[in-house]
């Protein structure tokens, strides 16, 4: 069954890229871990080696973290609101199997199918950069190791919350409590040393390159297997095997909603349905947290690099508010992954309308959020003195953001960030404007007049692209289908 | 009045050809049944037919509108039930005939969705996310959705699956009252029988192209009935 799942995954990705551009993918983090590789001699001479290793593991547990809520998804997949897809895992309601045997065999496929694509092509750079950079192909081993500890823990902690959230919410709430007020304790405040959480990291501080001491490095490997192998065994004993779907009654709000949009015309029942939809699946939730999430990451690097490593770069309110708008992509993300939308091809709309109306409900929702996040973050560094700058920095990139996303992936946000070429674009139209913004925002200190000017001439580039593509979003997806 | 019309209407999709150069004609006030094996083509031709997919070549137009160049307006004014039902899964029942009719700038709906209501018994489900709703009554909301604004022509793709004989009966009875009033209906079907008492004319198509066209008579030939006919035609 494993084969066929790893099959299914492959085709449903090679579905939206094709195949050839999806095997592209690992090859570019291959070459861009080489890129990483063979500039590091420049990094280590500003972040210490060890500093480097803990970044390292955290963003490897986080992204183990990111990919490993089988239990929401699952849900989704027997509920079937993925269209007319249907997936292995929810085979055991017409065949003889066991629905724990399917999430476990979710487990293990997504941890073969994401070390296959991005864990090992890294590891493959850093091997590749050997010439030049001459790392011993030991510690290229012991990263990976300890590095793919970390992301599995990362993953069974995902895996086991998820699938606590399916039986209880209540208890999914304190679990989460818990994690994150351990995790505010290592990150935050050093209460306990982050290695106390991260065996791989442990493990990692006595093995090569650091002085090796096989018995130290060799009792986190141990404990951190056991906590993951505990993790995934209470995953799996908590997945319910009577998997019914929830049936329940609801208030009508759809006609009330439509009332009060009315203003908005032709759009306000999309717009309004888009509401209904993330209210009652539960997506605002899910929306809040992962824009939280690497907004708190975010905050807690650069306080990182200030304090932990003395780096003595000003990040200030500016820098704030141009990362916050760059994050508005994981937002639009999710607005098309709430539903199938194969039933609006029986209707009087096209995709650029459905799109438009996304970005619309993007607008009206999540703009307060990226705001109200710089105003936060510019009262707790006291340096509200630039709010003035910081606000429309927000509201122009977030603007930005969502609107190249959407010209670059139409309703399939996810799927097609898979795609290289896409890929690639979108990392030009992204990562150009927020490295200027981020430049500027560290000359403000030094020259206020110079930086405001720049940054009023980036916003002003960014304002005429968004206009650009806005118009240009009819052009490429009036000819497009709903649905798969 | 030609209700639809398509010429040489062809997809390809990669080295597969899943319609060849068909050519069809139907007139207002049919109704029209198209059979075929699975994979014959059905649904790839309703879906261009109903403006949801563009062909590779050639052309058609659905009530005087082309569908190539005009699929909105053509989706505004048929009515179309997909092969899968599908209606989306956060809305209720009410509001997703509500959403319809808002799109559809429907006038009147209260009164229409509670005739259709009336019609289909959904009044249990009403408030029910359509998600939790049987596949049957999910069929009955899609049908309703296609019948809201009361169109001139109504392309179904497999309507009677998932309906009890009770619903098949009415549904039955409701086709045939709205072709006598002057509606147009194109179905897509592999119930035979069905489609013997109900259809005027009728197509089979086999691998991508249309094997033969008449009325039932005409199709039926010597055979006892259609399905005996429809057996003979694809070689089974």
């Amino acid at each position: 069954m494993l084969r066929l799942m790893l099959r299914e995954e492959f085709r449903v990705h090679t579905s939206y890229s094709g195949r050839l551009a999806f095997l592209a993918f690992p090859i570019i983090i291959t070459v861009f871990s080489l890129a990483i590789a063979v500039t590091s001699e420049r990094l280590f001479t500003y972040t210490p080696f060890s500093d480097a290793i803990l970044l390292l593991h955290a963003s490897v547990f986080l992204y183990g973290l990111s990919v490993g809520a089988f239990g929401f998804l699952g849900r989704q997949y027997l509920e079937r609101t993925n269209g007319t897809r249907n997936y292995l895992v929810a085979m055991p309601g017409i065949l003889p199997m066991r629905l724990r045997k399917t999430f476990l065999g979710m487990y293990v496929r997504d941890a073969i199918f994401y070390i296959a694509l991005l864990l090992a092509p890294a590891t493959i750079g850093l091997i590749l950069s050997i010439p030049l950079t001459h790392f011993r192909i030991t510690s290229i081993g012991v990263l990976f190791g300890t590095g793919l500890l970390s992301f599995l823990l990362g993953m069974s902690l995902s895996f086991f919350v998820s699938t606590v959230y399916m039986r209880n919410q209540m208890a999914f709430v304190i679990c989460v409590g818990g994690i994150t007020a351990l995790f505010a304790a290592a990150g935050t405040t050093r209460t306990i040393p982050l290695s106390w959480i991260l065996p791989g990291l442990a493990a990692h501080e006595h093995l090569s390159p650091f002085p090796i001491d096989l018995g130290a490095a060799a009792q986190p490997i141990v404990s951190g297997l056991g906590v993951i192998v505990a993790l995934v065994a209470g995953a799996v004993f908590l997945v319910p095997e009577q998997f019914e779907p929830r049936a329940t009654a609801v208030r009508e709000e759809l006609p009330r909603l439509v009332a009060r949009l009315k203003r908005l015309q032709g759009y306000a029942p999309l717009l309004s349905k888009e509401f209904v939809d993330l209210q009652r699946s539960g997506t605002y939730a899910k929306m809040f947290f992962s824009f939280v999430t690497p907004l708190l990451f975010l905050s807690f690097t650069a306080w990182f690099v200030r304090y932990g490593l003395q780096v003595p770069v000003g990040f200030n309110t500016v820098f704030y508010a141009g990362m916050v708008g760059f994050f508005g992509v994981i937002l639009y993300n999710w607005l098309n992954n709430v539903d199938a939308t194969d039933y609006l091809a029986t209707l009087p709309v096209s995709v650029p309308q459905v799109i438009r109306a996304k970005l619309i409900s993007f607008l009206l929702l999540t703009t307060w959020v990226g705001v109200g996040f710089v105003g936060i973050i510019a009262w707790l560094n006291s340096d509200t003195r630039l709010l003035w700058l910081a606000i429309p920095i927000v509201l122009v990139t977030s603007v930005y953001i969502v609107v190249v996303t959407a010209y670059l992936t139409g309703l399939r946000t996810n799927s097609f960030l898979f795609d290289p070429g896409v890929l690639a674009r979108f990392s030009v139209m992204s990562m150009l404007p927020d490295f200027g913004l981020t430049i500027l925002s560290f000359t403000i200190d030094r020259d206020l007049r110079f930086a405001s000017t720049g940054i009023a001439v980036v916003l002003a580039i960014l304002a005429a692209t968004t206009y650009m593509l806005l118009k240009g979003i009819d052009a490429k997806w009036r000819g497009t289908e709903f649905g798969e | 009045m030609t209700a639809i019309e398509a010429s040489g209407l062809t997809k390809r999709y990669g080295s597969v050809d899943a319609l060849e150069g068909i050519h069809i004609r139907v007139e207002r006030g049919e109704f029209f049944g198209l059979f075929g094996p699975n994979g014959a083509g059905k649904t790839t031709m309703l879906r261009i037919l109903t403006g949801q997919l563009k062909p590779t070549e050639g052309g058609a137009r659905v009530l005087g509108i082309d569908v190539v160049l005009e699929p909105l307006r053509v989706k505004s004014v048929i009515g179309i039930v997909p092969e899968v039902e599908s209606p989306p899964s956060y809305l209720t029942a009410y509001e997703y005939l509500y959403f319809v009719g808002q799109v559809r700038k429907i006038g009147g709906l209260e009164d229409r969705i509670a005739r259709w209501f009336e019609f289909f018994d959904l009044d249990d489900a009403r408030s029910s996310l359509c998600k939790d709703l049987s596949k049957g009554t999910r069929q009955k909301l899609m049908l309703a959705a296609a019948f809201l604004h009361e169109p001139a022509l109504v392309f179904l793709d497999e309507p009677f699956i998932n309906l009890d004989p009770i619903y098949q009966r009415k549904l039955r009875e409701f086709l045939q009252e709205y072709v006598g009033g002057g509606g147009t209906v194109f179905m897509a079907t592999h119930l035979l029988d069905i489609a013997e008492k109900l259809c005027d004319r009728v197509a089979v198509i086999r691998d991508g192209a249309i094997i033969a066209t008449g009325t039932v008579d005409e199709i039926r030939g010597p055979e006892s009935n259609l399905e005996a006919a429809f057996l003979r035609l694809v070689g089974a």
